[in-house]
């Protein structure tokens, strides 16, 4: 295929053209030569103290505070308590399962960034839209083989994990179905979509988690007892659909009248119309700001540490009050910045991907950066 | 001939106040090509529409192949696979390649198989001579490329009648030619179409009948060597003149 000899040779040798044209730019003012040497000056103070202080001085292994370099960072702590941050209470034994359920977004986010082959479409929106019911079952149990473990126990990037994921994947559909009954032409259809989105996104999220964990248990009948996660879950699903609504209906705009009469004239009926004509361009056009909404109902689901579930924020932030490892904040923060900055990066290569792939003009030779 | 597939009884439509269409009535017989014709506003487009439901009338009835047009949307659904239709626009579906621009509602609709539907798909690009661009994006097609894949998406259902909507005039000369010829070659090979056009030769020397609208009445229907000979109207003999397709002594 011509790409792939576009490919090969020619990333190395854009970047050679690009760094050298930077080197041209930086000296060829004396002014511009002074700026690139402040900043390399810069650079190189914040960057030697950070580089001394997290790995030449850093103690990895230790087991406590005081056995750590003082000058350095203490990542022992974080080692040390990797598997809880990790995977919360989860029983040890059955710790595969929550290993699982961490390493399959990611698994399926790769699989995404990796060149097409047959089927591959299908097994990511099947992995994807599968993925909070085979979670739950898997971390839940209660099946042979598989024995129970309560909620409760559940927390670390595994929580995380779960929240985040099963609260996007569920207000995907209920996203659209609520964008399509705003722009309805039935009046009472849109009222209600309207009403249902301006309520769940005039609330602040914490405000919507007290809700759910508090308020709904009320409302339902004595004998039901859900767990705080499913009923915190199922308000994050609520305040992301909301959201995510109307960035569909964005999409929609977009679409020309023209779109619906040929499909209309060619016999299509509304949902055969949405799934095959309207839909996919209308989120097409608008992936960049759905992985916008993903990468901040990620973060977003810190929040859940104001109704006691233990996510990988909150679960650090109790390991720093260990009396053994006591004052180590810092490491602590770092390394859940670390893991959330890599995951909503992650997701952000896998959009870029999709852009360029689904380009309407489909210009696959001048995807790779060779001018026309 | 034989009898008439589509007739229209008697359709009005208002915008407003504003009369779309009054009283109009008009057959087509299967196998004939009518060509709609008259000003810009005088109702040729908002009537072809009408024939497969796009636009909604007032009064009097559409009937095709012996069935009045209902407003029943799966009626309407039913209706609209034995009437296809060709856009000004083109309204290919850009997200599509050419091929499957031309399968998506025989597989959807029609529920063909994938290899099936393909089969028949290809065969009906190479009727309209792009069997070699079944894979390229509308994007990637000139205009007049994506008027004869819209054709060829048209054809797919295999409809009882083409509906044309102006289907040249967002071309360029030359892609005009591509696409009248086909219409050409439709039109001889039995096709039951009805046009909406500006393209003068076309009606004079393909269609079997004329039909002169303004003002949304029907002014003046007609074969097309009496029509062009010797309009009957003033106002067809004005328009005629306009366009500069003077009456051929």
């Amino acid at each position: 295929m011509s790409a792939g000899t576009l490919s090969g040779p020619s990333i190395p040798r854009r970047l050679a053209r690009q760094t050298g044209s930077l080197l041209a730019v930086t000296i060829r003012h004396p002014f511009s030569l002074l700026v690139s040497l402040v900043l390399l000056y810069a650079a190189w103070i914040v960057g030697e103290g950070v580089v001394s202080w997290g790995i030449v001085h850093a103690t990895f292994l230790a087991e406590d505070r005081s056995s750590c370099d003082p000058a350095g960072a203490c990542w022992a702590f974080i080692v040390n308590r990797l598997p809880q941050f990790a995977f919360g209470f989860y029983p040890e034994q059955e710790r595969w399962r929550a290993l699982l359920v961490v390493l399959a977004p990611p698994s399926l986010m790769l699989l995404a960034v990796v060149p097409e082959f047959r089927g591959r479409r299908v097994i990511m929106v099947t992995g994807f839209g599968l993925y909070p019911f085979l979670a739950f079952m898997l971390l839940a149990g209660g099946l042979p083989g598989l024995p129970e473990v309560s909620t409760e126990k559940w927390g670390g990037l595994t929580l995380t994990m779960i929240v985040g994921m099963s609260a996007f994947v569920l207000s995907f559909p209920l996203a659209i179905v609520l964008a399509l009954a705003r722009t309805s032409g039935l009046p009472a259809l849109r009222l209600v979509a309207a009403g249902f989105i301006e309520f769940w996104r005039g609330l602040p999220l914490v405000a919507i988690l007290f809700m759910s964990v508090i308020m709904l248990p009320l409302f339902l009948p004595p004998d039901v007892e859900a767990p705080r996660l499913s009923l915190a879950l199922a308000g994050i699903t609520f305040y992301s659909a909301s959201y995510l609504a109307e960035v569909v209906r964005g999409g929609l705009q977009g679409i020309g009248r023209g779109q619906y009469e040929a499909a209309g004239a060619l016999g299509f009926g509304f949902w055969n119309m949405q799934g095959y004509v309207v839909m996919p361009q209308a989120l097409r056009s608008v992936v960049p700001a759905i992985v916008n909404t993903a990468i901040a109902l990620f973060k977003d689901t810190t929040y859940v540490m104001v109704v006691g579930l233990f996510d990988l924020l909150n679960i650090v932030v109790a390991g720093l009050s260990d009396a053994h490892w006591v004052g180590l904040a810092a490491e602590g923060y770092i390394f859940v910045g670390v893991i959330y900055w890599t995951i909503c990066f992650g997701m952000s290569r896998m959009s870029a991907r999709f852009e360029q792939r689904d380009k309407p003009n489909r210009p696959a030779e001048n995807t790779l950066g060779m001018s026309r | 001939m034989s009898e008439a597939l589509i007739s229209v009884r008697s359709l009005c439509k208002w915008y407003g106040a504003w009369c779309a269409l009054d009283h109009v009535s008009l057959e087509v017989r299967a196998g004939s090509c009518t060509v709609l014709c008259g000003p810009s506003g005088s109702g040729k487009s908002t009537l072809l529409r009408c024939l497969n439901g796009l636009e909604e009338w007032e009064a009097g009835d559409v009937i095709i192949g012996g069935c009045p047009v209902a407003r029943r949307a799966r009626d309407l659904r039913r209706l609209r696979r034995e009437v296809g239709m060709v856009f000004q626009s083109f309204n290919l579906f850009p997200h599509l390649d050419a091929l499957a621009n031309v399968t998506i509602a025989p597989r959807v609709v029609g529920r063909q198989r994938r290899a099936d539907a393909e089969r028949a798909g290809m065969a009906l690009l190479a009727r309209v001579g792009l069997a070699d661009q079944a894979r390229k994006l509308p994007a990637d097609l000139s205009g007049g490329q994506q008027q004869r894949v819209a054709i060829a998406r048209a054809l797919a259902m295999a409809p009882r009648a083409l509906l044309f909507d102006e289907p040249t005039s967002a071309l360029d000369p030359e892609s005009i030619k591509e696409v009248l010829d086909i219409m050409v070659e439709l039109a001889e090979s039995g096709t039951t179409m009805v046009v909406v056009t500006h393209e003068m030769g076309f009606a004079r020397h393909v269609a079997h009948n004329v039909i002169f609208m303004d003002r949304g009445r029907i002014v003046e229907a007609a074969d097309p060597a009496s029509f062009f000979k010797a309009p009957a109207s003033e106002r067809a003999r004005a328009f005629l003149g306009e366009i500069g397709a003077t009456p051929v002594a």
